[in-house]
């Protein structure tokens, strides 16, 4: 799961002018016949680190965005949620070792970028700051923070680095059963008795703001590079992302009889775009600083189930291997 | 004729001891050593609550609840599980030497079912072997691997066991109606289930620097 | 701080305040291939981090067999591949392969062979040769797999160097169709969204 959140460092010098002008060249022509990049092939240092850090953030996105919905795997309701449940956390963690096997081959080794995470140095996806009340909250995950990390990977899927977007297509296909599975619960719960239709209404105008703010900050006020366009890196703005996903989901959202809790919202027919109250963008900044209702919490698990379990990785370490970049 | 209320007694225990574990061992996910441990263990829960659910289910069609409201709302003192299960999952060498304690007995408990009189538990015996020749496998390279790797991962292995071991004995407590379960052929026995784990326990065992206690001095929990 | 997630509050969570998790304790990497039906290539899938071979299979496969079908896994230590050049468009990499001279001297041992035949693709296994050295190995490809279409990459791996699944394993997969809580399909819900709507 993840948005386009992602903090990109903001791109004072490129640092072009230290590069071979031929190799450059030939870098920018391959991205430009729709050609992928591979581990092994020239490209520029900024690429380099654009796409470390990208790959990163979704990486811990995904370890953390596991926290929320975790909070209910032992009280989901019934063998089949439960099953599913656990499964898609699992997921979760699953598309953490790919992705951060994807940056690997870039030469930043996973416990480097683990250790980033949680002393701090990184980000990952602000949504996951929020925490998980009810049931109705982890059924609001599973939908539409889901959909939108669709969103966001079917168009990074289209990037230019290899290894990423083979983790990204293998994520996808096992995001389409969160999307499922989502929406079946929420469907279930839209369904349901008024208890369950109120708590359902809750959640999603308690998670309505995350969720706008899941796409990162207005095109008006973020960071453009045109270069990381240009490069394949970033696939598409954050507006643009953020009016893809209400175009597909907000319907959704009302046919199933529930409101969205922002009454400027409606699609403008002549535009073709989504109009909405402006996020509050003071908020998302001081919640990926470090002060949102859960920071501490995610960080604080993530490092007790590091140091916890480092007596055993300590034992795994084994004379006669070593740790390289995995290949592709 | 099968004895179906001595049936029922044995899958009650065998459904609940699963889906208690299954329930402690999904506590990992997310929280796990290493991310690959992580997937791997998640997976194993998985497999002993739906195990379990597929028992639940043969005791509905022998007429007990609908599978949800008896694995999920029956109270505390109507549950046939060991205490094995329940404990509270600890560090993750506890939980790694209940899940080999445990799933070495359930590999050959769902062994010996295979040829069971009722029908459907032995299909269903048949039928998830391969999820527990992973599970085996992968606690028989886990034990081997931490068992003899550093001194602090040997001691936290060998306290694990020595507190495991009475409460891994006390899965083979015999039903109360064991004689009519072995005489109408659903299962040969906890007794013969015990002999063969204890071989299979000291197997893998011998391949460390573990300890393990005489088990017939062991006290049961 | 109390927890919603009752698993959070039964691990005495560490109060420390953020601080690097040295030392860096990073295993061994792997490179994982599966195969989905009997007839399938071997296809490469990813990799793991393990300490030794035994470890990085059970890891493979539940990160890279979970869903679907599979009938057959393995893996090798990322360092134990030899990889060629890369290149592209209509050059093929066996145009930069020289023939060593020398073939057969005394003692072969195999080889499998993989080919990257799409940039940004997986690479798929080929075949397996007997040769002295995997650069004899390579020589000897070029007048036995290769057809007109262009090759851009190529591993080639000892075949000791690899563990991988035996027959009597393959039932490990067993059970994986039952799984459909993991799969999308299991999941409709139209009728009910209908069901609902035609209520209002």
């Amino acid at each position: 799961m993840y948005g386009g959140g992602n903090t990109f460092e903001h791109i004072k010098s490129n640092g072009l002018e230290n590069e071979d002008p031929e190799k450059l060249a030939q870098f920018e022509a391959r991205i430009e016949r729709g050609e992928k990049i591979e581990p092994n092939d020239w490209m520029p240092q900024l690429y380099r680190k654009q796409l470390i850090r990208m790959i990163e953030q979704h990486a811990h996105s995904e370890i953390i965005g596991a926290l929320p919905e975790g909070t209910w795997i032992t009280r989901a309701p019934g063998f089949k949620r439960k099953l599913a449940l656990m499964a898609k956390v699992q997921d979760e963690v699953g598309h953490a070792q790919l992705l951060y096997s994807a940056a690997e081959t870039l030469g930043k080794s996973r416990e480097q970028m683990i250790d980033d995470l949680i002393n701090g140095k990184s980000k990952y996806s602000n949504i996951f700051n929020y925490p998980a009340f009810t049931w109705a909250d982890s059924c609001f995950i599973s939908w539409l923070v889901d959909a939108g990390a669709i969103v966001n990977q079917l168009a990074n899927a289209r990037g230019s680095y290899g290894p990423y977007c083979r983790a990204l297509d293998r994520i996808c296909a096992e995001e389409s059963f969160h999307l499922k599975y989502g929406h079946h619960c929420v469907i279930h719960m839209a369904t349901g008795t008024e208890k369950q239709r109120e708590m359902m209404q809750a959640a999603i105008n308690r998670w309505w703001p995350p969720m706008m703010h899941f796409f990162g900050p207005s095109d008006k006020i973020s960071v453009h590079s045109e270069i990381l366009m240009r490069w394949k890196v970033k696939m598409g703005s954050n507006d643009d992302m953020r009016n893809q996903f209400l175009d597909m989901y907000v319907p959704k959202i009302w046919e199933l009889g529930f409101t969205i809790p922002d009454e400027n919202l409606r699609k403008n027919e002549v535009t073709g775009r989504w109009e909405y109250t402006e996020p509050d963008w003071e908020e998302f900044k001081r919640v990926i600083n470090g002060d949102g209702p859960c920071n501490k919490e995610r960080l604080a698990v993530r490092r007790t189930a590091e140091e916890r379990g480092r007596w055993v990785r300590e034992a795994l370490l084994a004379p006669k291997t070593e740790y390289v970049a995995p290949l592709a | 004729m099968t004895n179906t209320e001595a049936l029922k007694e044995l899958i009650y225990k065998m459904a609940d001891d699963q889906l208690i574990l299954g329930h402690r061992n999904s506590e990992w996910t997310g929280f796990g050593p290493l991310l690959e441990e992580d997937i791997a263990f998640s997976s194993m829960a998985q497999d002993k609550v739906g195990q379990s659910y597929a028992l639940y289910q043969i005791l509905n069609d022998l007429g007990e609840g609908d599978p949800d409201t008896v694995a999920f709302m029956r109270n505390a003192d109507q549950f046939h599980n060991s205490q094995l299960v329940e404990l509270p999952n600890g560090e993750y060498d506890f939980s790694l030497v209940r899940h080999f304690l445990f799933d070495t007995a359930e590999a050959i408990r769902f062994q010996m079912l295979t040829n069971c009189s009722h029908e459907p538990l032995a299909q269903l015996a048949n039928k998830i072997k391969g999820e527990l020749r992973y599970h085996t496998m992968h606690a028989d390279i886990w034990i081997k691997q931490l068992g003899r790797a550093t001194e602090e991962s040997v001691s936290k292995l060998q306290d694990s066991l020595d507190r495991l071991i009475p409460y891994a004995i006390g899965v083979f407590e015999p039903s109360p109606m064991e004689d009519q379960i072995i005489e109408d052929k659903i299962f040969e026995g906890e007794g013969k289930l015990r002999q063969q784990w204890e071989e299979a326990i000291l197997v893998v065992k011998s391949k460390t620097p573990l300890n393990l206690p005489y088990f017939s001095l062991v006290k049961p929990v | 701080m109390e927890s919603l997630d009752p698993r959070v509050n039964r691990l005495n969570l560490s109060t420390t305040e953020l601080t690097s998790k040295a030392p860096l304790d990073q295993l061994g990497t792997y490179e994982v291939f599966s195969q989905l039906k009997e007839d399938k290539p071997y296809f490469h899938v990813g990799p793991v981090h393990a300490p030794n071979c035994e470890m990085a299979f059970l890891f493979a496969k539940e990160q890279f067999s979970r869903r679907q079908t599979c009938t057959g896994l393995f893996v090798v230590e990322t360092r134990n591949i030899k990889v060629s050049v890369f290149t592209e468009g209509e050059d093929t990499v066996y145009n930069y392969i020289s023939n060593p001279g020398e073939l057969a001297n005394g003692n072969t041992e195999s080889f499998e062979l993989f080919h990257l035949k799409k940039r940004g693709k997986q690479h798929e296994y080929i075949g397996t040769i007997e040769a002295s050295s995997a650069e004899v190995a390579l020589s000897m490809v070029k007048s036995e797999f290769i057809n007109d279409k262009p090759v851009y990459n190529i591993w080639i791996i000892k075949t000791s160097d690899i563990e991988s699944s035996q027959d009597e394993d393959k039932i490990i997969w067993d059970t994986l169709p039952d799984k459909k809580f993991r799969d999308a399909i299991a999941y409709k819900a139209a009728d009910k969204i209908k069901e609902f709507k035609e209520r209002q």
